[in-house]
C-alpha cells in the first residue's frame, strides 16, 4: 500500500464540527434535540484513505455529509483544499462538489430506474459541463472499463444488473467528474462476501491509480482495516480514537475500540464470543454526561462521569479520548 | 451418535415449479450446534422454513424431514402445530417485525407459555419473568409491561429468544439472529445463544452469512451454494482445510482484523439465478479448478477421506494435493 503524502497541507480539514437535529417527539410534545455530531475533528491528505467506524447512531454518516457540505455544521469548520466550504447551493459550492463525490450503501436507490446506466454516468458530465458530446461518450466508455464493466453493460437498466455491478456503476458515476475526494458510506454493506471483495479491491485500485483521497465509512472493522491508511473510531458523535489502520486494531487503547475489536468474530480466531462490554449504544438524544461511553465502560471512574475527555496523543499519530490512558510523553513507551 | 434429533433427507423445495433447494441431507444430534453458511439466495433459510412447514402454499417440498425419527414434512397442520414452538423454535433477523407492536412483552411471552405449556395467570407471569431474567433483560418484572417499541433492537431479540424458550424446545433454529444488530450487541446475543444452548442441552441451527459468527458458536458447519450443500465438516476442519473451492473462495474473500494485509481474492462472477443453473456443478463457471467433468455432471456430497467431512466436488483440495504429490 502506497504511503500518502504527509508533507503537504491536507486536502480536507474538519475542525470541531457539531450538528444537532430535532427529532419529532410524540403527540403534543416539543421536538427533541438530537446531537448527531458533537465535536469531530480530522483531516484527510491527498491520496489517503481515512476509515470511519462506529455503530449505528454514532454520527458517522452525518460526518460524511458535513465533510461534503451536504449539511451545514452548527459549529466548527470544514476546509477543502485550503479554503472554507462555500454555502450549499451556491455556484462556488457546485464547482467544488465536482471535486468531491459520494457513494452510498444502496446502489438501487442511488440510480434512476428508468435510465440506462451509461446515460446516468453521462449525466454528471453534462451537469458539470465537462467536455463536448463526443468526448463525453468516450469518457463514459473509459469510466465503465475503469470499474470493470463492458460496453455490453452500458445500455442496461439498473434492474438488469447485479448488486455488485450496480455499485460499480455508482462508483463510475462518482468518478466521472474526476474528483479529488470520494466519500463512501457503507458501500459494500449490502453485498455478499464474494462480491464485497470485488468492490473493495476496485476501490483500492481506483484510490491508488487516481491518487484520490477517500473517506470510507463502515460498521465493518475488517473491511475498514483492509482499505484504510488511517482510521477514526466514533462513539455518540465524537471521535474516541484515531490511529494508523494496523495499529488501531492490533493495539486499541480506548475501551470502546477494544470492545469493538473483541466483538468482531473471525473464522480464524476460534474463540467463544467475548462479552467485553454490557449494554447498547444509547439514544443520541439521551447523551450521558462526561465521557459518553462511561455507562458501558468497565473502567469508568468518577471523573469520567463529569468531564468529557479531550483527545490525547498516546503514540505517533495515535490519539485517544479517554481519561484512563496515559499520554505518550508521560508513559514514554506507548508503542 | 445415537438416533439423530433432526434429520433432513433428500429435501428439495420448489417455488412455482422452480427448484431452489436441491437434495439437501443433514443430521443434527441432541445438543449439537450446526452452522449453515452461504450467500443470499443460496437456500439456507428456505431449507429450514420448508422443514417446519413455514413456506407459502406455492412452495412444494419433497423428501424427508424427521424429528426424533418422525416425519414432520408430510403431516397434517394440526400435528405440525404441536411441534413448532414446542419442540422446535425459530427466531429471525428482525425481532421488531416478529413481535406484536400493540401487545405488552409479558402478554406475548404469556401467550407462548399458555399455548405450549398450558400456563396461565400468575404462573405464566412468574415463568415469563424468569425467562426474561434468563435472557439477560434487567429489571424483568417491570419489563413485562413494556411494549416492543420501548425496547432496543438487542433487547427485542432477547425477548424473541425468551419466547422461543417458552416451549422448552429441543432445538432452536436461529436465522441471521444478529445481522441487524450493532457489533457489540451482536457479540452479546451470540454469547447468550451459546450459553443457553449449553445450559439446556438444546440443539442449535445458526443460519448466517457470517463465517465469524458461526465459528464462535457452532461445532459443525454446512456450506450452501445455489440451493445445495457443497461442504459439511467440523468447525476446525472447514476453516483450516476447506475442501470445496467455494468454501476456499469465501475464506479468501474475507478481510482479516489482524496479521498482514493481503489483497482480497474475490470469487469471480456472481451467484446463478435459481432458474438459470448451469449444467453439472453449479459452481463450475466461477471455479478455478473446474474441468470438463464438472460442466457435465453434478458432484454428489460424499465423504472426504479421514477428515470425517462431506464435500460435493469432483476436485476437492486434498485429492488435488495428493495428485500434485504423485506428479512431483
Amino acid at each position: 500500500m502506497s504511503e500518502p503524502g504527509s508533507t503537504t497541507a491536507p486536502l480536507l480539514e474538519v475542525a470541531g464540527v457539531r450538528r444537532r437535529y430535532f427529532a419529532q417527539g410524540g403527540f403534543l410534545s416539543a421536538p427533541k434535540p438530537v446531537d448527531a455530531v458533537v465535536d469531530v475533528s480530522f483531516h484527510v491528505a491527498r491520496g489517503e484513505t481515512l476509515g470511519v467506524v462506529g455503530e449505528s447512531g454514532c454520527g458517522k454518516s452525518t460526518t460524511g455529509r458535513l465533510a461534503l457540505g451536504l449539511e451545514q455544521p452548527d459549529g466548527g469548520t470544514v476546509r477543502f483544499d485550503g479554503a472554507a466550504l462555500p454555502p450549499a447551493g451556491t455556484a462556488a459550492w457546485r464547482a467544488i462538489r465536482a471535486r468531491m463525490q459520494l457513494v452510498f450503501q444502496d446502489p438501487l436507490a442511488a440510480l434512476d430506474r428508468r435510465l440506462p446506466v451509461a446515460a446516468q454516468i453521462r449525466e454528471s458530465l453534462d451537469v458539470h459541463a465537462i467536455g463536448d458530446g463526443a468526448s463525453r461518450e468516450a469518457r463514459v466508455a473509459e469510466l465503465l472499463s475503469a470499474v470493470g464493466l463492458t460496453s455490453d453493460h452500458a445500455g442496461r437498466y439498473p434492474h438488469e444488473l447485479s448488486g455488485g455491478q450496480r455499485q460499480r456503476v455508482v462508483i463510475a458515476r462518482a468518478l466521472a467528474t474526476g474528483p479529488e475526494l470520494l466519500v463512501c458510506d457503507e458501500p459494500v454493506a449490502a453485498l455478499d462476501v464474494s462480491i464485497q471483495a470485488q468492490v473493495v479491491n476496485l476501490l483500492m485500485d481506483i484510490q491508488a491509480n487516481l491518487g484520490l483521497a477517500m473517506i470510507f465509512i463502515s460498521h465493518d472493522l475488517k473491511v475498514v482495516r483492509q482499505i484504510s491508511h488511517r482510521v477514526v473510531v466514533m462513539y455518540l458523535g465524537t471521535v474516541v480514537e484515531e490511529a494508523d489502520a494496523d495499529r488501531i486494531f492490533s493495539a486499541p487503547q480506548h475501551p470502546y475500540t477494544r470492545a469493538l475489536v473483541a466483538s468482531s468474530p473471525s473464522p480464524r480466531r476460534k474463540s467463544r464470543p467475548a462479552l467485553m462490554i454490557a449494554g447498547e449504544p444509547p439514544d443520541p438524544s439521551a447523551r450521558p454526561s462526561g465521557c459518553a461511553f462511561h455507562p458501558r465502560c468497565p473502567g469508568a471512574q468518577a471523573l469520567c462521569r463529569t468531564q468529557a475527555p479531550m483527545p490525547r496523543l498516546v503514540g505517533q499519530g495515535h490519539r485517544v479520548a479517554c481519561h484512563l490512558v496515559e499520554p505518550w510523553n508521560d508513559a514514554g513507551a506507548a508503542a | 451418535m445415537s438416533k439423530p434429533l433432526f434429520e433432513l433427507s433428500h429435501l428439495s423445495v420448489a417455488f412455482s415449479g422452480r427448484t431452489v433447494v436441491h437434495d439437501v441431507s443433514l443430521v443434527l444430534g441432541r445438543g449439537e450446534a450446526l452452522g449453515v453458511v452461504g450467500e443470499s439466495g443460496c437456500g439456507k433459510s428456505v431449507t429450514f422454513l420448508a422443514s417446519l412447514g413455514l413456506l407459502p402454499a406455492k412452495a412444494r417440498a419433497a423428501g424427508l424431514a424427521r424429528l426424533d425419527g418422525d416425519d414432520i414434512l408430510n403431516v397434517p397442520a394440526a400435528k405440525l402445530e404441536s411441534i413448532r414452538g414446542r419442540r422446535v423454535a425459530m427466531i429471525f433477523q428482525d425481532p421488531s417485525s416478529s413481535l406484536n407492536p400493540v401487545l405488552r412483552i409479558g402478554h406475548q411471552i404469556g401467550e407462548a407459555l399458555g399455548l405450549h405449556r398450558g400456563l396461565t395467570g400468575a404462573a405464566a407471569r412468574a415463568e415469563a419473568r424468569r425467562l426474561l431474567d434468563d435472557v439477560g433483560i434487567p429489571d424483568a418484572a417491570n419489563r413485562l409491561n413494556a411494549y416492543p417499541h420501548e425496547l432496543s433492537g438487542g433487547q427485542n431479540q432477547r425477548v424473541m429468544i425468551a419466547m422461543a424458550l417458552a416451549g422448552e424446545p429441543d432445538m432452536l433454529i436461529a436465522d441471521e439472529p444478529t445481522t441487524a444488530l450493532d457489533a457489540t450487541v451482536q457479540a452479546q446475543i451470540l454469547g447468550l445463544i451459546d450459553a443457553i444452548r449449553r445450559d439446556r442441552g438444546m440443539a442449535l441451527v445458526l443460519i448466517s452469512h457470517d463465517l465469524g459468527a458461526i465459528a464462535s458458536v457452532c461445532e459443525r458447519v454446512a456450506v450452501m451454494y445455489a440451493g445445495a450443500i457443497v461442504e459439511a465438516s467440523g468447525i476446525d476442519a472447514i476453516f483450516d482445510r476447506p475442501q470445496h473451492p467455494y468454501t476456499r473462495g469465501l475464506l479468501a474473500a474475507l478481510p482479516e482484523l489482524d496479521g498482514p494485509r493481503r489483497r482480497l481474492t474475490p470469487i469471480p462472477g456472481s451467484v446463478p439465478e435459481p432458474w438459470n443453473l448451469p449444467a453439472g456443478c453449479a459452481f463450475a463457471p466461477r471455479c478455478d479448478v473446474a474441468s470438463a467433468l464438472c460442466r457435465q455432471q453434478r458432484p454428489a456430497l460424499s465423504l472426504i477421506g479421514p477428515l470425517d467431512g462431506l464435500v460435493a466436488c469432483h476436485h476437492p483440495s486434498d485429492v488435488m494435493d495428493c495428485a500434485e504429490r504423485i506428479v512431483a
